[in-house]
């Protein structure tokens, strides 16, 4: 199987679409404000330029491919994956209307039921784990993070 | 000061048990938690220590502070989630014994580091405390941009194999360190439209995605966290794993007090901090090693070095406070709100008119720490059972509960989202070989190392020759230098070594 190389090159390609974006966030400021930037993000675009060059000559010398391999495998575990970050999106999305609790409670239900966790323990750990935290950001800590119906019931 | 007065100082915090052994174990419980620092949490408690006696708020206080500190080591090295910035460097060694299936040695490794780190430099603090409080006056910007590459060289440091993706990874952090408004003017600088980050990047969101979000995002290819032979020597963990650790400790006596004075000495600079000093400690610690290539496979040593100096900041940072009345953290500037409430005074007159209290913080702190090594060792064997846990139920209480944590420091929805972000660069970073040490490490120390920087070219209008103008500066230069050159003067001289040659020419 050949060496899948094209994962190597993502990080890379965020850091120098920010760089880019970073450049031309400070063209008009002040040198004391972009002198540091201007020094990392210079020397951070010149080492991505080697780890393209890199990149390239093993593909000339056909050590690899630009294959994504890497990011995606093992397969059975991708749609867990993908799963738990819809989940968490969607629990950030709705944390203003469900509140802390409720919003937690409905999410750990869903990412356990996700990972293959069934029986009493997908009731269970989510109601002891939304419990806890409630107590501990609501009531001893007094966190400002959204309420909703649990919360207003209790309050 | 003399010794009637001493020790009758540590009997009046001895009988203050019932005030520090509550907030031993609620500094624990909120040092595990990412999203939840000190100062937050003292500030939350402020209507209760500005109620109570001077003596049994700062007693409180500090107690809480010391066990925050020591509790961040906890799930860095469980679960490879640092529980503050000052933690970060712990997974680098602690996650990987582990891993081992030697989490209950790891933490006894951590506690006791903590623990004896953090009383060792009070002590020290207490003994010499006029002549401390004068190295914050001459550790300036120029001295402190040398110490921040200290923390810097790190990147390369832990690069292992491929040292231009720990450079990448490194300098890519460093650049997500300078969004924000600038030092001077405070003007944006890539900030993505986002009010909230015009302060920066926050730090916990970060260190929630790389560390605990992408963590869990991997963990969920294995069953369980830890291989089958560890997993059956975490079933076999017995009291006798607890010695082990405490064995581990006595005969890393040395290693513990010399790399918690680097905390003691970068904690006394103002707005240092406990990731700085612990970073510092674990590259000098493998610096001096003489099996450098072992670390970050699981050692000892690296576990004692950044605890030993997270914990040895916490005496430094008070020492300004007090003796110069300049907070040094966020933290010691909350203990300063209380302090003048109570109609104290900082600075050196405080030792002259308030002496109680002004050596008592460092007594209490002491004391602080003496309660904590009995109040946490014993829970060592009962904590390491968390690896045992199914990924199938860790990875989404890690993942649910660590987002939420984000939301703690600055109370912002935002951050939880960025939390996300960073935690699905972390994957990619993870997956790909990218150190997400190595990002951190860029985004904590670069927004400070501009600062000094900045600082520093200000005050010579830009002149560059600045840097080398002091002579305890110069002294760090060549130190700095020693640093670099030393590893590589080793692996020349391993080179060269005919039976080193022949053994690697046997493998």
């Amino acid at each position: 199987m050949k060496n899948p190389l094209g994962a190597d090159l993502v990080i890379p390609a965020l850091a120098l679409g920010f760089a880019v974006y970073f450049f031309v966030s400070i063209a008009d400021l002040a040198w004391e404000a972009k002198a540091n930037g201007v020094v990392i993000g210079g020397v951070l675009i010149a080492l991505i330029a080697i780890q393209f060059m890199r990149t390239a000559m093993a593909l000339v010398r056909k050590q690899g491919d630009l294959g994504f391999g890497p990011l995606w495998l093992p397969r059975d575990a991708l749609a867990k994956r993908v799963g738990m970050v819809a989940i968490t999106v969607l629990f950030i999305a709705t944390l203003n209307w469900l509140g802390l609790t409720l919003g937690l409670l409905a999410a750990l239900f869903g990412a356990l039921w996700i990972m293959g966790a069934r029986g009493k323990v997908l009731i269970i750990l989510p109601l002891a784990v939304a419990a806890a935290v409630y107590l501990l950001f609501v009531v001893l800590l007094n966190s400002n993070i959204p309420h909703g119906p649990i919360e207003r019931l209790f309050s | 000061m003399s010794w009637e007065f001493v020790l009758g100082q540590f009997a009046a915090q001895f009988g203050l048990w019932w005030v520090i052994v509550p907030a031993i174990l609620l500094g624990i419980v909120v040092g595990i938690l990412p999203g939840f620092s000190p100062q937050n949490t003292l500030i939350m408690l402020l209507p209760l220590t500005l109620a109570v006696p001077v003596e049994q708020a700062m007693a409180f206080m500090i107690a809480l502070y010391c066990a925050n500190h020591l509790a961040g080591g906890i799930p860095a090295i469980l679960v490879k989630i640092p529980g503050s910035g000052g933690a970060a460097a712990t997974t680098l060694d602690g996650y990987p014994m582990t891993q081992k299936g030697q989490a209950q040695q790891a933490l006894v490794l951590c506690f006791t580091a903590s623990v004896f780190g953090g009383l060792i430099t009070t002590l020290a603090t207490i003994a010499l405390l006029p002549w401390l409080s004068q190295i914050g006056l001459y550790l300036r910007s120029v001295e402190m941009v040398v110490v921040m590459l200290f923390g810097l060289t790190l990147i390369a440091v832990i690069a292992g194999k491929d040292t231009l993706k720990a450079l990448i990874a490194g300098f890519f952090g460093l650049l997500i360190g300078v969004i924000g408004t600038d030092h001077i003017y405070n003007t944006p600088r890539a900030t993505f439209g986002f009010l909230e980050l015009y302060d920066g990047v926050p730090l916990v969101p970060a260190l929630i995605g790389l560390f605990a979000i992408s963590e869990a995002l991997v963990m969920i290819e294995e069953k369980m966290i830890v291989d089958k032979s560890g997993r059956a020597r975490a079933l076999a963990a017995r009291w006798s794993d607890t010695l082990e650790g405490l064995r581990l400790s006595v005969a890393k006596w040395w290693h513990i007090v010399w790399t918690s004075f680097v905390g003691l000495f970068i904690g006394l600079t103002p707005g240092a901090g406990a990731s700085i000093a612990a970073f510092v400690a674990y590259q000098q610690s493998r610096l001096w090693s003489k099996h450098p290539e072992r670390y970050g496979t699981g050692i000892p040593e690296g576990v004692i070095a950044p605890e030993a100096a997270n914990n040895g900041v916490t005496s430094g940072t008070l020492v300004p406070t007090l003796a110069l009345g300049v907070p040094g953290g966020s933290t010691a500037a909350v203990m300063m709100i209380v302090l003048q409430y109570h109609g104290m005074v900082m600075g050196p007159r405080l030792f002259a008119t308030n002496p109680g209290v002004a050596y008592g913080v460092f007594i209490s702190m002491a004391v602080a720490y003496i309660f904590m090594i009995f109040t946490i060792l014993p829970l060592a064997r009962y904590m390491s059972r968390v690896v045992l846990i199914e990924t199938t139920y860790l990875a989404p209480i890690i993942i649910l509960v660590t987002i939420v944590a984000a939301f703690g420091e600055r109370q912002y929805l935002f951050d939880m989202a960025l939390a996300l972000v960073f935690g699905v660069i972390g994957y990619i970073a993870h997956k790909t070989n990218y150190h997400v040490t190595g990002i951190l490490i860029g985004i904590l120390l670069g927004p400070i190392f501009e600062q000094y920087l900045v600082r520093a070219l200000r005050i010579s209008q830009g002149d560059l020759t600045v840097l080398f103008s002091s002579t305890l500066g110069n002294f760090l230069w060549a130190f700095l230098v020693l640093s670099l050159v030393l590893p590589l003067w080793r692996n020349y001289a391993k080179g060269r070594d005919p039976s080193k040659k022949q053994e690697r020419a046997g493998r």
